[in-house]
């Protein structure tokens, strides 16, 4: 499948009277993964939800290929291939993980709720294909010995797996991955980043990723776009902008003048 | 963990063996106990009805209506007017009131859309309020305050009006929802609703259409407290607005919190508590009512899941 360039052009975002982000454009190039980073308030996460359907920007566009994006709702712009991993896992607790991974092939499994309700054959053959999909993506991000096991009872780190594992039952092209690995310990960390680059050497996978981490900037992205104030100070590669002395004063503040 | 049993033994489970002995002894009381007692076993089947309804809107997709009452009464008076009016059978008539109903359900879910919880609470009440409202004011057409007198309840020549008869029409319509609410519990639509009930932004994102699954469930639990309400207005053969009131409404959601949350048997449970318990305190002269508030206390206290929380409890025990 042939991947689409993700091009962000002069989005604005106000709320109230404070302007979050002000004419930013960047774009994320087929096959690579961008880093999007700046402090806290920076505007990266209103960014996130303009591009993924949540909020609507006040300005600019945001196009998938050739598909304007800003309009659709997050469930048509999921279809488009843009899956987004939140921040704080979002799991069904009562629901086994097996479940909460059929959850992302909702798309995929186009059929009435009468037909459900009748209980088809046609609906039970689309269900069994779909959890040999779910299986095969559990195995991959390592989840395919909980898949009995109640969300609830899944620790931080798997629940991110989780959320991982559903985009990609998703199909989604592109991945907007919000701090993925807060919250992680280091082992679990080398696992999600290792799983990215599996991910991604695989083909048919763009990422956007919001990180603190700068460690995990410098490991895994092609690019990075720094936020500051709500505007793009710096854009280039991990190298270049994290030596850059605008980026520098941006997070330390006044501490290099002083320096 | 789990072993992939063969699919008797799954089905042997305690769980469906001891299901399957309370439908032996519903039917074995249906049939051979005295009218009152059939009666009571009818009403918990009846209100099991709406129970499992209410529980994929509140339970699993997270809204809340304190105006199922409404459909109830829609669902019985479009069936008995069916009935009465156009002389048309009631295994017919239940059905087609019952899409009725489903269809204004659908349509009471579009302001819904825009409401949360108490908000949602409200404006549901309000629902329930003016239905039963319309009821007693429209008297050319439902005999207001009047009542209305439901026809015989008749499958071809064979007359049904007997409660031991009727509970197998009733039966019928339980064992048939109870198997779809569980597909739709267990399948693509059940999980799309606990997906939205849990993050509607988190659902959105993953390709679940909000607002459609908000219309499902308020239409899916419209359907099925109308049917109940149908086969209740041919049971009791003679209806009237004032029973339709907003305390029924509250008995519904109490049902599915006393019962438990998502949990079809436990819709089972909360019905035949707020049926039988009550019955059981008759002895209680002067207070049947306080006794009966205190035991909905001690339930919520003592088993803040529901009643289906003890079996859960047992079974995380033995596995």
């Amino acid at each position: 499948m042939k991947l689409d360039n993700l091009q962000v052009k002069s989005v604005s975002v106000s709320f109230g009277g404070v302007q979050a982000v002000r004419n930013v454009s960047f774009t994320v190039e087929p096959g690579r993964i961008v880093g999007l980073i700046g402090p806290n308030g920076a505007g990266k996460s209103s960014l996130l939800n303009c591009i993924s359907g949540l909020s609507r920007p006040d300005a600019g566009s945001v196009m998938l290929g050739s598909k304007e994006l800003v309009g659709l709702r997050p469930d048509q712009i999921a279809e488009c291939g843009l899956g987004r991993v939140f921040q704080h896992p979002e799991v069904i607790g009562e629901l086994s993980v097996l479940d909460n991974l059929l959850v992302a092939c909702h798309r995929n499994l186009q059929f009435s709720v009468l037909s459900e309700m009748l209980g088809l054959p046609s609906v039970r053959q689309a269900e069994m294909k779909a959890r040999e999909e779910v299986e095969k993506v559990a195995r991959l991000v390592g989840l395919h010995e909980s898949l009995q096991m109640n969300a609830a009872s899944l620790p931080y780190g798997h629940r991110k797996l989780l959320e991982l594992g559903r985009v990609i039952l998703l199909g989604s092209k592109l991945l907007l991955l919000d701090e993925p690995i807060a919250g992680l310990n280091e082992a679990e960390i080398e696992q999600l980043a290792q799983l990215i680059m599996t991910l991604r050497s695989k083909g048919n996978l763009s990422v956007l990723l919001v990180e603190h981490n700068m460690g995990l900037v410098r490991q895994l992205c092609d690019e990075a776009v720094v936020l500051d104030a709500g505007q793009v100070i710096a854009q280039g590669t991990p190298e270049q902008v994290l030596n850059d002395p605008k980026v520098l004063l941006a997070y330390l503040g006044e501490v290099v003048e002083n320096a | 963990m789990m072993t992939q049993a063969s699919p008797a033994t799954r089905f042997l489970t305690i769980k469906n063996s001891m299901l399957g002995l309370l439908g032996i002894f519903a039917i074995v009381a249906s049939q051979f106990g005295g009218g009152y007692m059939v009666y009571l076993i009818n009403l918990v089947c009846i209100f099991t009805l709406v129970s499992i309804g209410l529980n994929l809107l509140v339970g699993f997709s997270g809204q809340i209506s304190l105006g199922h009452a409404g459909f109830f009464a829609i669902g019985a008076y479009a069936s008995g007017l069916l009935g009465k009016n156009l002389d048309m059978p009631f295994w017919l008539s239940i059905p087609l009131g019952s899409m009725v109903a489903t269809a204004i359900g659908a349509l009471i879910a579009l302001p819904a859309l825009r409401l949360k919880n108490l908000y949602l609470a409200i404006a549901t009440l309000g629902f329930g309020i003016v239905t039963q409202k319309l009821i007693f004011e429209w008297r050319a057409f439902t005999g207001g305050g009047g009542g209305l007198q439901v026809p015989l309840p008749k499958f071809a020549d064979y007359d049904l009006s007997d409660g031991r008869h009727m509970f197998w029409a009733i039966l019928f319509c339980l064992v048939i929802g109870a198997w779809m609410a569980n597909k739709v519990a267990h399948g693509r639509t059940g999980r799309a609703l606990a997906m939205l009930r849990e993050s509607e932004v988190a659902a959105g994102c993953l390709g679940i259409r909000i607002s459609h699954y908000k219309v499902i469930a308020f239409a899916l639990s419209a359907f099925y407290a109308a049917i109940a309400g149908g086969l209740y207005a041919y049971l009791v053969r003679y209806i009237n607005p004032e029973s339709f009131n907003t305390n029924m409404s509250i008995m519904f959601l109490a049902m599915i919190v006393i019962g438990g949350m998502g949990s079809i048997p436990g819709a089972l449970m909360g019905a035949a508590f707020y049926v039988i318990v009550p019955e059981l305190l008759r002895g209680f002269k002067e207070a049947p009512g306080l006794v009966f508030g205190l035991s909905l206390v001690a339930v919520m206290v003592l088993m803040p899941t529901g009643l289906i929380g003890i079996w859960r409890k047992f079974e995380a025990k033995k596995s």
